[in-house]
């Protein structure tokens, strides 16, 4: 039997280990129990020793580069079988706290690091459900009681929510509890289910599916919450040393897997802006917008459109998290093309923007990922995100008046993927042309 | 409260501006225009003076009156006098009856410091339903009339069963707006809420978002339509879509969609009354029906005003205030099912104007 270790690190059993481990000194120390089990996992690569990890603090570190390695191309899945071997069990769940700790005492919260991390757990859950086979219903059931998400409140999960991670329309909701449970399913609904059998229906609309992505996105919140928690704590208690070193080889990784130059991450990198295929709202928001929508459509969208699609336009297809300096590393582009391009638009709305709101300028910054601050500089890099473009859904609400769909806005839910597609099309066009002639 | 899904098709005999029948009574229609009329400055005071009383403010609005930012429009061109505090509903009333003004409003937010909008506490949940801005609606008149203020209202009280039964939310509110509808809900589980997750909300009570259709259990994959699933979001959904089918006049863009399909809806949606969707579907074809599916999700994010849920800061109209622009009276409805906002939001002005 699969324990439901091996996909909560914060149920009962798992704090238990981690309490009774003690000391972090001994995490880089060689586990001959770990590498043994590591070996052991069927379909693993066994022809280079460093994709074994022979130590919890190895293993920690093994998270994030599988999260990383499984979004590129050429990804073998034999490089980190181990990673789905329940057997690893009890050493990934002390793996995991050192991770978040160190995520947490190394890092700033919005970091693309401690992205990475809850991004990682994340998916690691996900992919765990898969290999789970027959005991698949036992575990998720188990671990949906440990979360104690039985039965709860949708407004418990408002966080999950409000973060995109959960989406309300796919929960059953009955007089604000989210329905579950099956026999809470066919004691509430069974009388309005009238032309099929409503335990067929429980299994589509309920079901496995989303019980898992419940369980995924809620302990991806948690995860978030926790490292917020040790944040907060190493400001006043002075972080372990190896939970500091540990922090500091998830730079190293995180910096060696996402390099720009040379690295894995080929199709990033910076490229002439082609006004021709801004889509419709960018092009809008570039005419300069009237009061009532200036800031939104300024700071929140075309700040991200722009600095993405000069310097990153594939991020939704790499989903690689870049900073700016990966990119654009003296910052040149970002001082000298991209914020005149913004600047110039606040500048032609009505009012101009930064006469009423000046301080909006330090928002844009922030939005580029340097806290709030006039300018960007390297040094403040990572105090905030380097927000991507707003989903077309998003851009319906918050700024209905510059949502004028064309042909190609129908097929796309991003103004980057508007923005790539249509680059692509004109760039056919033309050798289309070009062959013509 | 029952909602409002099974809504009468409109009759073929409505035309014209104002939307009311031609075989009704000529003066009922120009009664209403005159009701709708501009209210003179004269007239603002003679309300503010004999009619308003600050005893009738909601509950919800004088309990914390001294946390909220009040705004006014002294001259019909905007709330320019904002920041505006007022310690009880004492001062309150001298101002109102000092300045008689165009309009007042007052934050959906409660602050620490409501003169600086400053130390933010919490905020209403608000859904804004204007009769005027509907973009499916039978009627065709310029502004607002009983109509489109009588669908309005249909779409609220099916807005308001989500909100209580979907979502369990209490202390839900239905405010007359003078053009249309506002549904204020203070239920201490979302006055704290982001703007994030009231875009969701509202996604899931207007039926903004297009139902999910394809499904998989055990490796199996299979797709059912909305109306097939008589629960949760899909439920909703179906009872948002059946509104605007019932509503189409026909000449409406839907995105996506040609405007043969829409004039198709119009001239099948009499199968909806009774539930009979698998029907409808084939007549509009299984091929068009996702892209029209797609279409109603866009329509009906537009029947509300989006902007006003998702903000937090937003100053309200004030209801008992008096909305000059049609001399109509913006009031807490205590039953919507009955109420009649041409026979309780008229002020008593509008009547000596009639005589």
């Amino acid at each position: 039997m699969v324990s439901s270790l091996f996909i909560n690190p914060f149920s009962e059993d798992a704090r238990e280990i981690v309490r009774n481990y003690g000391s972090p000194d001994t995490i880089f120390e060689a586990s001959s129990v770990l590498l043994d089990t590591v070996k052991r996992t069927r379909g693993q690569n066994l022809d280079d020793n460093s994709l074994l990890p022979g130590s919890i603090g190895d293993l920690a570190i093994k998270r994030v580069e599988w999260y990383l390695q499984r979004q590129r191309r050429g990804f073998d899945h034999g490089d980190y079988a181990y990673l789905m071997n329940p057997g690893i069990k009890e050493y990934d769940v002390i793996a995991f706290y050192v991770l978040a700790q160190a995520a947490g005492a190394g890092f700033r919260r919005g970091s693309r690091e401690v992205r990475l991390v809850v991004e990682s757990t994340g998916a690691l859950v996900e992919d765990r459900f898969r290999v789970l086979g027959s005991e698949r219903d036992e575990i998720i059931e188990e671990v949906l009681i440990e979360l104690g998400s039985e039965g709860t409140s949708w407004m418990e999960l408002s966080e999950l929510i409000g973060s995109g991670k959960l989406r309300l329309t796919d929960l059953i909701l009955h007089r604000g509890r989210v329905v579950i449970d099956e026999d809470e399913f066919l004691m509430t609904f069974q009388d309005l289910i009238t032309d099929r059998d409503p335990r067929s229906l429980y299994a589509a609309l309920v079901g496995l599916e989303l019980k898992e992505t419940m369980i995924s996105r809620i302990i991806m919140q948690r995860t978030e919450d926790y490292i917020a928690r040790v944040s907060e704590m190493s400001s006043t208690v002075e972080p372990h040393p190896i939970i500091l070193e540990t922090a500091e080889r998830i730079r190293e990784t995180v910096n060696e897997v996402t390099s720009f130059r040379g690295g894995p991450v080929k199709s990033a990198g910076p490229g002439k802006l082609v006004p021709d295929a801004f889509p419709p709202c960018i092009r809008g928001t570039l005419d300069g917008v009237k009061s009532g929508n200036r800031n939104d459509a300024i700071v929140l969208l075309l700040t991200s459109f722009i600095s993405y699609a000069r310097l990153y336009p594939s991020v939704f297809r790499d989903r690689t998290p870049l900073k700016v300096s990966d990119l654009d590393p003296d910052l040149r582009v970002i001082r000298e093309e991209i914020l005149p391009i913004i600047y110039e638009a606040a500048e032609r709305c009505e009012p101009p923007l930064f006469e009423d709101d000046p301080q909006e300028k330090l928002n844009i910054t922030a939005k580029l990922g340097f806290g709030v601050h006039d300018e960007p500089e390297p040094e403040h890099e990572g105090e905030s995100k380097w927000y991507t473009p707003m989903s077309c859904e998003k851009i319906k609400i918050h700024l209905p008046d510059l949502c004028r769909p064309d042909d190609l806005c129908r097929r796309i839910t991003n103004p980057l993927t508007y923005y790539n597609r249509k680059r692509w099309e004109l760039h056919r066009g033309k050798s289309e042309q070009e062959g013509e002639d | 409260m029952t909602s409002a899904g099974g809504s009468p098709t409109p009759s073929p005999t409505t035309t014209g501006k104002g939307g009311s029948s031609t075989g009704g009574s000529q003066n009922r229609k120009g009664r209403i225009d005159r009701i709708f009329e501009a209210a003179t400055p004269l007239e603002r005071k003679r309300y503010y003076r004999e009619e308003w009383d600050v005893r009738k403010l909601p509950d919800f609005i004088a309990r914390n009156i001294h946390m909220r930012e009040f705004g006014f429009d002294h001259t019909g061109r905007g709330p320019s006098d904002r920041y505006r505090v007022f310690d009880d509903e004492k001062r309150l009333s001298r101002f109102m009856r000092a300045r008689f003004p165009f309009a007042a409003y007052s934050s959906v937010a409660f602050y620490r410091e409501p003169g600086k909008r400053r130390g933010w506490q919490r905020s209403e949940l608000i859904f804004d339903v204007d009769a005027k801005d509907l973009p499916v609606r039978s009627c065709d008149c310029e502004g607002v009339c009983e109509r489109c203020l009588d669908e309005a209202k249909e779409l609220v009280l099916m807005m308001v069963d989500t909100l209580r039964g979907d979502l369990g939310l209490g202390d839900v509110h239905v405010v007359y707006s003078g053009r249309g509808y506002h549904i204020r809900v203070l239920d201490p589980g979302v006055m704290e809420l982001g703007s994030e997750v009231r875009a969701e909300i509202l996604r899931y009570t207007a039926g903004a978002r297009q139902p999910r259709r394809k499904f998989t259990h055990r490796g199996e994959s299979y797709e059912m339509e909305h109306f097939s699933i008589p629960l949760g979001y899909h439920r909703v959904f179906t009872e948002r879509a059946k509104h605007v089918f019932l509503h189409m006049r026909g000449d409406e863009r839907i995105e996506n969609v040609t405007a043969r399909t829409v004039r198709e809806v119009v001239k099948n949606r009499d199968l909806l009354p009774d539930d009979r969707w698998g029907e409808f579907r084939r007549r509009i074809g299984p091929r068009v029906y996702p892209r029209l599916v797609a279409g109603v999700a866009g329509i009906n994010m537009k029947m509300v005003d989006a902007k006003v849920t998702i903000d937090l800061k937003r100053i309200l109209r004030l209801p008992t205030s008096l909305h000059s622009k049609v001399s109509m009276i913006c009031m807490e409805v205590k039953n919507p099912e009955t109420f009649d906002p041409l026979k309780s939001a008229v002020p008593k002005f509008v009547h000596e104007r009639e005589s």
